[in-house]
C-alpha cells in the first residue's frame, strides 16, 4: 500500500540486492516468459497423468454408477464428501490471505496471495466436481440450483444445508475468481507490455486495457478493498455453511453446535498448509527466495499453529461435550471414533492436526524449509482423516446396531481422489506457466518500504537507532539468502 | 336524395386518364403474371444451383436432425377382442393352491404377478409364508425347459407319448414305479391310481427330501393310525419343542405361526395370558428364537432327554441314563412341572425322524392328555405322507434290475436323496426313465425324457392337506413353455377314458367332494376351497413300545456322541427362505436373509462361538465336515445358542442343475443324512477340521447385539401383568417443535408391529419385494451391505447371563458361555416420520410430506445425493446403486424381458442414482381409496392392507388410519405396550411398536 517508512525492527519482506522495479518483473515472469524447465516438464506430466486418472475414474463413476464406489446402504458419504470438504477447506487460505490479511494491512500477504487465491480456485473447482460426481444422477446436478422450470412449481429446499452448499461454494467460487482477475490486471498489462505478436494480443485482451494512469490504480484500489470487504464474511461463512451439513443433521456425530467455528478454523489450517506445500517448492524451483522469505513462512508456520491448536481444542471439547451430554449415542459416537473399529484414522487425525504441529513451538523447527515443508504434508493428510473420521466413523455405527457395518474403499473411490489432486496441480502448474505467481505490482509496493535493500539504505543513512540497526542484522541471519551480506556487515 | 359528394379514389380517376379508363377494366389494376408462371415455359424453369443445394442442404439436416430423435418402441400389442373379464388396470383375482395352501393370484393384464393368502384358508388364515410369497417368480424363470425333451433333443409331445407308450408296453415282467414327493391331490391320485389299473406292475413311492416318516411310523406303531397328526398349538398353554422349528419348516409352519400367535399376540395377552414355550435344541431355529427359555441340547441328547421329561412325568420307564449336561437336566424337570400344570393344554414335540424317538414323544403326550386337545389324530394332515424305506427299497429294486420304468413327478432324488451315487447307478439300471421336471434338473438330466410339467399357476389342480379340507388350483395363465400337466401325460400313456386333465379333475369332484359340501363347482372356484365338519378328535392314549425305544434310543445316542478330538454331532436342517431346495432357484428366496442368520445366498457350517474359540476356528474361516459317508467344505458362521460340540448345516442348496440363481449357491448337505432303522436322520458323528481359506458370508446384518441400546423394548409376562407399562421405558421426550405439524386432515396412515407377535418369518420380506418391484443384488452386493429390501426384520441377541442381559458386543466376548441367548425380532421400514430427518436435507425436495402422513419418494426428482439415508436415524433408505433392471451384472430377474413380466404395472422400477424406501404401499392406499370413491362410500378399516401385514400369519402388522378412532391400528397404538423406536430424538414415527413380552420360567 503507502510507501512510508516502517520501523526497522520489522523483517524485511523482499530480501536480496538491487531490487529494482524491473528486477522484480525480470524475476517473477521467469516461467512465464521463457519455455518451461525440466522440473515443470516432470511436474506436469506427473500430474497430466493423475488428471487422466481423475478423468478415467469419474467417467466409469458416471458410466457404471456410484455402486463403483466403496458406500454402502448405511455410508452413504464416504470418501466422496471427505474429499470436497477437505478440498473446500484447501481452498479457504486463498481468501484469508487476500481478504482478511488486506484489511488488517498484513503487507506479507503481498507475495504469497496470488498463488494463494489461484489455489483456492483450483481447490474449489476440485471439490465442485466431487458435489456433481457424487450425485447419483449427475446430468440432474443443476435441479439443486433454484432455476425457474418447466416442472411446475417445483423449487429447491431452502430448507436443506445441501442448497445452503451449492450457494455457499458458488458465491465463493465467483468471489474469488473475480478478486484473483482484478488482482492479476495490473500484471496481465506488465505482461502484455512486455510481448509481442499473439501473446501480446492475447494478454491485452486479457489486461481489460489496463493503462496505468492514476485513475486505473485508484480505481484498482478501490475494488480490491471492496471486494476484501465482500470476501471477508465468505471466509467465516463458506466453510460454516459446510459444516452445516453435518451440524444440522441428527446423525450422532456430526449434529454438534461446534462445527462451525472448527470447521472454519480446520480449513484455515488446511489451507495454509497448502500454500505451504506448494511455495515451499516453487520459491525453490522459480527462484522466488528473494520474495517468499522465511519470514513468509514462518508466518504461516504461526497460523498454521495457532488454528491447528484450534482444532486440537475443538477435538476435545467434542469429546467432553459428547461425555457431558449424556445422550448414548452421542457418548457411543466419539467412543467409537477414539477406540472402534477406525481407531487408526482418528488416532492419525489426532497425530497429524493437534500433535506433530506443536513442535512448530521450536524457532528452529518452524524456520526450517525441511520440516515446515514436511509438516504442511502431515497437516493435510492429517485433515483429510478429519473428515473421514467425522463422515465415515459417525455413519458406519449410528442409531440402530443392525444397520452397522464397515466401509472400505474401492480402486474407483482411490482413483477420483488421487485423479482430483492431478487436477489440481495439472491446473496449479499451467497457471504457473501463464500467469505470474506473485504479484508483482503489489510486491513493487513494497520495495520503498519493506525490502531489505530499503532497510540497509536507512542503516547506512544512520537515521536509525543503531542499536534496533543492530537488532535488524542480526535477525536477518535467519533469512536463507542473505548470508553473505551479513558477513559483510561484519567487517564493516 | 342523391348526394353531390363525390370520393375519388386518386387523381388518375378524378381526371379519368386514359391509362386509368383502361386499367379499370380489369379486376386488378395490374395483370398479374399468371400467364407466365403456369405456362410451360414457367413451369419448367431451371431452379438455380444455389437455391437447390440450399434446399437440398436444409432437408438434409432436417431429416438428418429428426431421425436423431430415437422414436421408442413400444412392444404392447393391443386386445385384438378385448377379453370380457379383464380391464386394463384391474387386476383379476383367481383361487389357486401352493403347497395345499389356498391362494389368491393376482394377475394384471393376464399375467399373474402376486400371490397372496386366501382368508377362507383353514390353514393359513389368508397369510402366507416366503416360500408362497416368492412361488409366482418361478413361473417366469428363464432355467425352465421350453418344452419336452427326448433323449437331449426337443422333440413335440407326440413324439413323447408315442416313445412313452411303445416303452411302456416293452416293460414286459418289469415293475412301474412312479416316484413322487407327497401328493395330496385327490385327482393325481385318482389318475395314479387309473394308471395303476392299467399297468398293474406299477406302483406309486412317494419320499420327502424331508421326511416325516418317523412320526407316522411311531403313530402307528402307538395308535394303529399310521398318519402325520395335526398339531393344535392354539389349544397348548405350554408347548416343550425338542428341535421341531415348527414355525419355521416343520409340517404346516404357516398354520402353526398363526395358532402359535393366537396364544401370545395382544388379545391373549389382554386376557392376561400366553402360552409357555421351552425349547430344547442343537441349532438355533427360527422357533428357538421365539421360545420363552430355550436350552441348547445336542443331537445325541434329544432322545434321552425325552426319556428323562417321560420319566418325569411319571412315565414307566428303565435304563435311561441321566443327562449329563446339568443345565438340560434341570430344564426337563421344570418343564415336566410346566406340563403336568396343564395337563391337556399342553403339548411337546419333537423334530425327530426316528421311529423310537417319535414313540416317546407319543407316550408323554399320551400322559399329558394332549391327544384330542393339542394334537388331533382324527382329522390327520396330508402333507407329508413319504415313507423312506419305501425309496430304500425301490433303489435295491431298481439296483436288481426289476424295473422296467420310473416315473419322477416332483421329486429330484439325484440331488435330495441321502446316498445320491447308489441311486444314480440303480436308475442307470432301468429301461424308461420319465421326468416331469421343469427343468433339467439333476433327476431329469439322467432321465431320457423329461415331460415338462406346468407351474402351479399355469394347471388345473386340487389338493387335500388335512382331512376334510380340499381345495382347488386352476390356470391364471396360458402355459408359457409348451408344458403339459404330468396327470395328462399319465392320463394319455394310459389310454384313459377322459385324457382331459381340467375334465378329469371335474369328474373327481363331481364324484365325491361337490356332493358331499353341496357347493358348485363355480362356488368352489370362486370360494378356492371347500371345508367339511371336522370330526372330533378323540382321546387316544399311546400302546407304543417305550421299553424297545429306550434301548434303540440310548445306542442311538452313543452313536452320536462319538469321542474324538475334532469329533461334533452334526445336525442337517431345513432353513425357513430355501427349504428343501426345490425352489433354490427363486433370486427372492435366496436373497430373502435366513431369519436367525441373516445370511443369503449361501449355507455355512454353524457353529456356537465359544465352542469354534476352543477349535481355534474364527468367523468366515472355511471348515470341512466329515462323516463316514460324506464331506462339505463351508464357511464358518459364529451362531450364539448353537449347543456346544455341534455343528448346523441347512439342506436344500448346492444345487447344480436347478438354474442360474441355484448355482454355485453352497453345498449339498443331503447326503450326511443316516438311513438308521428305517428312517432318515438329519443328525450324524462328524468331524470338523479347518480347510484353509477364508469365505465371507453375505449377512444383511454383520451387529448382532443391541448395546444397551432401547430400540427393542421387552418385559416379562410377570412384570407386564403386574403393570402393562412394563418395559416401554417411555423416556423423557422433548416436544419443542422446530417445524410446524403437518396437518392430516383426511386420512393419517399409521402402523403397529406387534413385537410379541412377531416370530421373524420373514414372509414380509418376500411380499414386499413381490408387491414393490424391489432389486434382488446378488451375494457380492449384499457383501457391500447395498441389499435393497424395503422392509427388514432387525435381529437382536442378548445373552442372559447368571440373571443379568448382557447385550454389548464386547462384553458378551468376555462371557463364557453365550449358551443362553434370548432372541429378538423387529422388523424395521420406513417410520413415515412425521418429522422426518430425509425431508429436510434433500435439496430437491425428492422426499416430502403427504397431507395424509406417509413420507413420499418423487423418484424422478430425485438426483441421489444419498443425504436423505445418512440422515435417516432407521437406516431404511435404499439407494440404487446400479441400474438393477438394466445391467447385465444383476441378471438375477429384474434384468431380464420375460422375467419382468412379474413386475407389479402399480410400482414403478427405479432408475440407478435414486432413492427408494418403503411407501407404506401407497398404490394398494390409491386403489382402496378409488374403490370406495367408485362404490361411493367412505373408506372403510380394513379396506386397505398392506402387503407385508397382509402376509403376516400372526397378524403382527396392523395398517390403518390413524385419524379414525375405531381402527384396529388406533385400537393397537393405544396399547400400554406401544413405544416408538428412537422416539426422544422427536421424529414422531408414524409407526408403534408393541413390547415384547417374555414368559420366562422362573428356575
Amino acid at each position: 500500500m503507502s510507501s512510508h517508512h516502517e520501523s526497522i525492527l520489522r523483517e524485511p519482506l523482499v530480501t536480496g540486492e538491487n531490487i529494482t522495479y524491473s528486477k522484480v518483473t525480470e524475476d517473477i515472469l521467469v516461467p512465464v516468459e521463457n519455455k518451461p524447465n525440466k522440473a515443470w516438464w516432470i511436474g506436469f506430466t506427473v500430474s497430466a497423468i493423475g488428471a487422466a486418472l481423475w478423468v478415467f475414474a469419474v467417467s466409469w463413476t458416471f458410466w457404471f454408477g456410484i455402486g463403483e464406489w466403496g458406500l454402502n446402504k448405511t455410508v452413504g458419504w464416504a470418501w466422496d464428501i471427505t474429499g470436497f470438504v477437505w478440498w473446500v477447506g484447501i481452498g479457504h487460505a486463498g481468501t484469508l490471505i487476500s481478504a482478511v490479511l488486506l484489511l488488517f494491512r498484513q503487507n506479507w500477504r503481498n507475495s504469497i496471495n496470488r498463488s494463494a487465491e489461484a489455489m483456492t480456485i483450483f481447490a474449489v473447482i476440485c471439490a465442485a466436481t466431487y458435489i456433481i460426481s457424487h450425485m447419483g444422477r449427475p446430468w440432474m446436478f443443476y435441479w439443486a440450483l433454484p432455476l425457474p422450470n418447466q416442472f411446475g412449481s417445483l423449487w429447491v429446499n431452502f430448507n436443506s444445508p445441501l442448497v445452503w452448499d451449492v450457494f455457499a461454494i458458488s458465491t465463493y467460487f465467483s468471489v474469488s475468481l473475480v478478486f484473483w482477475y482484478t488482482g492479476l490486471l495490473p500484471d496481465i498489462a506488465t505482461i502484455r507490455d512486455r510481448a509481442t505478436g499473439l501473446r501480446r494480443r492475447i494478454y491485452s485482451i486479457l489486461s481489460f486495457g489496463w493503462n496505468g494512469s492514476v485513475k486505473t490504480w485508484q480505481r484498482f484500489e478501490l475494488v480490491s478493498l471492496i471486494l476484501a470487504g465482500v470476501s471477508t464474511p465468505l471466509v467465516l461463512s463458506v466453510h460454516t455453511i459446510v459444516s452445516m451439513d453435518f451440524a444440522t443433521s441428527l446423525v450422532p456425530g456430526w449434529h454438534t453446535t461446534i462445527f462451525p467455528p472448527y470447521f472454519v478454523a480446520g480449513a484455515i489450517f488446511s489451507g495454509f498448509a497448502m500454500v505451504q506445500t506448494l511455495l515451499l517448492v516453487a520459491r525453490k524451483v522459480m527462484n522466488f527466495e528473494n520474495y517468499i522469505t522465511m519470514f513468509h513462512i514462518e508466518s504461516m508456520n504461526k497460523i498454521i499453529i495457532l488454528t491447528g491448536s484450534i482444532v486440537g481444542v475443538a477435538y476435545l471439547t467434542e469429546l467432553f461435550i459428547a461425555w457431558y451430554s449424556g445422550v448414548e449415542y452421542e457418548q457411543f459416537a466419539f467412543l467409537n471414533r477414539v477406540s472402534g473399529p477406525y481407531w487408526w484414522a482418528y488416532w492419525s487425525m489426532m497425530t497429524c492436526n493437534v500433535f506433530t504441529p506443536q513442535i512448530f513451538w521450536f524457532k528452529k523447527v518452524r524456520t526450517s524449509i525441511a520440516w515446515s515443508w514436511i509438516l504442511s504434508i502431515i497437516v493435510n493428510i492429517g485433515m483429510w482423516f478429519e473428515r473421514f473420521v467425522i463422515i465415515v466413523t459417525s455413519l458406519h455405527r449410528d442409531y440402530l446396531p443392525s444397520s452397522w457395518v464397515m466401509f472400505y474403499p474401492s480402486w474407483v473411490d482411490v482413483c477420483v481422489f488421487v485423479g482430483s489432486i492431478g487436477l489440481f496441480f495439472t491446473l496449479f502448474l499451467l497457471f504457473l506457466r501463464v500467469l505470474p505467481a506473485i504479484a508483482m505490482a503489489e510486491v513493487k509496493l513494497l520495495l520503498k518500504s519493506s525490502s531489505d535493500q530499503a532497510k540497509q539504505k536507512l542503516i547506512r543513512e544512520g537515521v536509525v537507532d543503531p542499536g534496533q540497526a543492530a537488532y535488524y542484522q542480526e535477525s536477518l541471519e535467519k533469512y536463507d539468502s542473505v548470508s553473505p551480506r551479513v558477513a559483510e556487515y561484519e567487517k564493516a | 336524395m342523391e348526394s353531390n359528394k363525390k370520393y375519388w379514389k386518386g387523381l388518375e380517376e378524378l381526371q379519368n386518364t386514359k391509362d386509368f379508363v383502361e386499367k379499370n377494366k380489369n379486376e386488378f389494376a395490374e395483370s398479374l403474371p399468371m400467364e407466365e408462371v403456369l405456362n410451360e415455359a414457367g413451369l419448367s424453369t431451371v431452379t438455380p444451383r444455389r437455391d437447390f443445394l440450399k434446399a437440398l442442404g436444409f432437408g438434409l439436416g432436417a431429416v438428418t436432425l429428426a431421425a436423431c430423435q430415437k422414436t421408442p418402441v413400444h412392444k404392447s400389442i393391443p386386445y385384438l377382442v378385448k377379453p370380457e373379464e379383464i380391464v386394463p388396470g384391474i387386476p383379476n383375482y383367481y383361487t389357486s393352491t401352493f403347497n395345499g395352501h389356498s391362494v389368491l393370484v393376482k394377475t394384471r393384464e393376464g399375467r399373474p404377478i402376486k400371490i397372496e393368502g386366501n382368508p377362507n384358508c383353514i390353514l393359513s388364515r389368508g397369510a402366507l409364508d416366503a416360500k408362497g410369497q416368492a412361488s409366482v417368480l418361478d413361473l417366469y424363470d428363464v432355467s425352465k425347459l421350453k418344452g419336452p425333451v427326448l433323449n437331449d433333443a426337443d422333440v413335440s409331445w407326440a413324439k413323447i407319448d408315442e416313445f412313452v407308450k411303445a416303452e411302456l408296453s416293452k416293460v414286459g415282467g418289469k415293475s412301474i414305479r412312479i416316484v413322487s414327493s407327497t401328493v395330496n391331490s385327490p385327482s393325481t391320485k385318482a389318475v395314479i391310481a387309473d394308471f395303476i389299473a392299467k399297468y398293474p406292475s406299477a406302483k406309486h413311492v412317494q419320499v420327502d427330501a424331508v421326511s416325516y416318516t418317523g412320526i407316522i411310523k411311531a403313530n402307528e406303531a402307538s395308535f394303529g393310525k399310521a398318519v402325520l397328526p395335526r398339531y393344535r398349538f392354539d389349544n397348548a398353554d405350554v408347548i416343550v419343542s425338542f428341535g421341531a422349528d415348527f414355525l419355521g419348516s416343520w409340517i404346516s409352519h404357516v398354520e402353526f405361526n398363526t395358532q402359535y400367535a393366537s396364544k401370545r399376540n395382544a388379545a391373549a395377552l389382554k386376557g392376561g395370558k400366553m402360552s409357555r414355550h421351552i425349547q430344547f435344541e442343537a441349532g438355533m431355529s427360527l422357533t428357538g428364537t421365539n421360545a420363552d427359555a430355550r436350552i441348547p441340547l445336542k443331537p445325541s441328547e434329544e432322545g434321552i432327554a425325552l426319556l428323562n421329561l417321560y420319566a418325569a412325568l411319571g412315565g414307566a420307564v428303565s435304563g435311561v441314563k441321566k443327562l449329563t449336561n446339568q443345565k438340560a437336566d434341570t430344564a426337563i424337570l421344570l418343564a415336566a412341572k410346566e406340563l403336568t400344570a396343564a395337563k391337556g393344554r399342553s403339548l411337546v414335540v419333537s423334530g425327530s425322524n426316528d421311529v423310537s424317538v417319535q414313540t416317546v414323544v407319543n407316550a408323554i403326550n399320551s400322559l399329558l392328555g394332549s391327544y384330542g386337545s393339542t394334537i388331533d389324530l382324527d382329522n390327520p394332515s396330508y402333507q407329508y405322507t413319504g415313507i423312506d424305506s419305501d425309496f430304500v427299497t425301490l433303489v435295491s429294486e431298481m439296483n436288481s434290475g426289476s424295473v422296467g420304468a420310473v416315473f419322477f413327478l416332483n421329486s429330484n432324488p439325484a440331488y435330495e436323496y441321502a446316498d445320491p451315487k447308489a441311486f444314480t447307478e440303480a436308475l442307470a439300471k432301468v429301461a424308461l426313465r420319465v421326468s416331469f421336471a421343469d427343468r433339467k434338473d439333476e433327476t431329469a438330466s439322467l432321465c431320457q425324457v423329461i415331460a415338462p410339467n406346468h407351474h402351479y399357476l399355469e394347471s388345473w389342480g386340487d389338493s387335500n392337506p388335512v382331512e376334510g379340507y380340499y381345495t382347488i388350483a386352476q390356470p391364471t395363465i396360458n402355459p408359457v413353455y409348451n408344458t403339459r400337466n404330468a396327470e395328462q401325460g399319465l392320463l394319455i400313456w394310459s389310454d384313459n377314458a377322459v385324457q382331459d386333465y381340467y375334465q378329469y379333475i371335474q369328474n373327481n369332484w363331481s364324484k365325491s367332494v361337490l356332493p358331499q359340501s353341496g357347493i358348485s363347482w363355480k362356488e368352489l372356484l370362486q370360494k378356492g376351497s371347500v371345508t367339511m365338519a371336522p370330526k372330533t378328535g378323540g382321546a387316544y392314549s399311546s400302546a407304543g413300545n417305550v421299553g424297545a425305544a429306550v434301548a434303540a434310543i440310548v445306542a442311538e445316542s452313543n452313536a452320536l456322541a462319538k469321542a474324538g478330538d475334532n469329533a461334533v454331532e452334526l445336525q442337517v436342517y431345513e432353513s425357513t427362505g430355501i427349504g428343501d431346495g426345490k425352489l433354490a432357484n427363486n433370486p427372492w428366496l435366496q436373497e430373502l436373509p435366513d431369519p436367525v442368520s441373516k445370511v443369503t445366498w449361501d449355507n455355512y457350517v454353524a457353529i456356537g462361538p465359544k465352542y469354534a474359540e476352543q477349535l481355534s476356528i474364527g468367523e468366515n474361516d472355511m471348515v470341512t465336515v466329515k462323516t463316514d459317508k460324506y464331506e462339505v467344505t463351508l464357511p464358518v458362521l459364529m451362531q450364539p445358542g448353537q449347543a456346544s460340540g455341534t455343528v448346523s448345516i441347512a439342506v436344500g442348496y448346492g444345487r447344480t442343475m436347478a438354474g442360474k440363481a441355484a448355482a454355485e449357491v453352497g453345498k449339498n448337505a443331503y447326503p450326511f443324512m443316516r438311513l438308521v432303522n428305517g428312517t432318515l436322520q438329519g443328525n450324524a458323528a462328524a468331524t470338523i477340521s479347518k480347510a484353509g481359506g477364508i469365505y465371507e458370508l453375505a449377512q444383511t446384518q454383520t451387529h448382532h447385539s443391541i448395546e444397551g441400546r432401547n430400540i427393542v423394548r421387552e418385559t416379562t409376562l410377570k412384570d407386564y401383568l403386574k403393570d402393562p407399562n412394563a418395559g416401554t421405558g417411555h423416556r423423557h421426550i422433548n416436544h419443542a417443535e422446530l417445524w410446524p405439524e403437518y396437518e392430516q386432515p383426511g386420512h393419517s396412515w399409521v402402523m403397529a408391529i406387534d413385537l410379541n407377535a412377531c416370530t421373524g418369518c420373514g414372509a414380509c420380506i418376500v411380499a414386499c419385494n413381490a408387491e414393490n418391484n424391489i432389486p434382488v443384488v446378488g451375494r457380492d452386493e449384499v457383501r457391500k451391505r447395498r441389499e435393497m429390501h424395503w422392509l427388514r426384520i432387525d435381529r437382536y441377541y442378548t445373552i442372559n447371563d447368571s440373571g443379568a442381559k448382557v447385550t454389548k458386543h464386547k462384553e458378551m466376548d468376555d462371557l463364557e458361555s453365550m449358551d443362553n441367548v434370548s432372541v429378538i425380532h423387529q422388523p424395521m421400514l420406513c417410520q413415515h416420520c412425521d418429522h422426518a430427518p430425509c425431508e429436510t436435507v434433500c435439496p430437491v425436495l425428492a422426499t416430502v410430506h403427504s397431507s395424509e402422513g406417509l413420507n413420499q419418494m418423487a423418484y424422478n426428482r430425485c438426483i441421489g445425493t444419498r443425504y436423505c439415508a445418512n440422515n435417516c436415524p432407521y437406516k431404511v433408505r435404499r439407494f440404487n446403486w446400479f441400474n438393477y433392471w438394466n445391467d447385465s451384472r444383476f441378471d438375477n430377474y429384474m434384468n431380464n424381458e420375460f422375467t419382468q413380466l412379474v413386475l407389479n404395472p402399480d410400482v414403478t422400477t427405479r432408475s440407478r442414482g435414486v432413492m427408494e424406501k418403503c411407501s407404506m404401499c401407497v398404490q394398494r392406499i390409491q386403489t382402496g381409496k378409488l374403490q370406495a370413491k367408485l362404490d361411493k362410500r367412505t373408506l372403510k378399516d380394513g379396506d386397505i392392507k398392506m402387503a407385508c401385514q397382509q402376509t403376516c400369519p400372526t397378524n403382527a402388522i396392523i395398517f390403518g388410519d390413524g385419524n379414525d378412532p375405531n381402527s384396529e391400528v388406533s385400537k393397537a397404538l393405544k396399547s400400554e405396550r406401544t413405544y416408538y423406536v428412537l422416539e426422544e430424538i422427536n421424529t414422531k414415527p408414524g409407526i408403534g411398536y408393541q413390547t415384547k413380552v417374555r414368559n420366562t420360567v422362573e428356575v
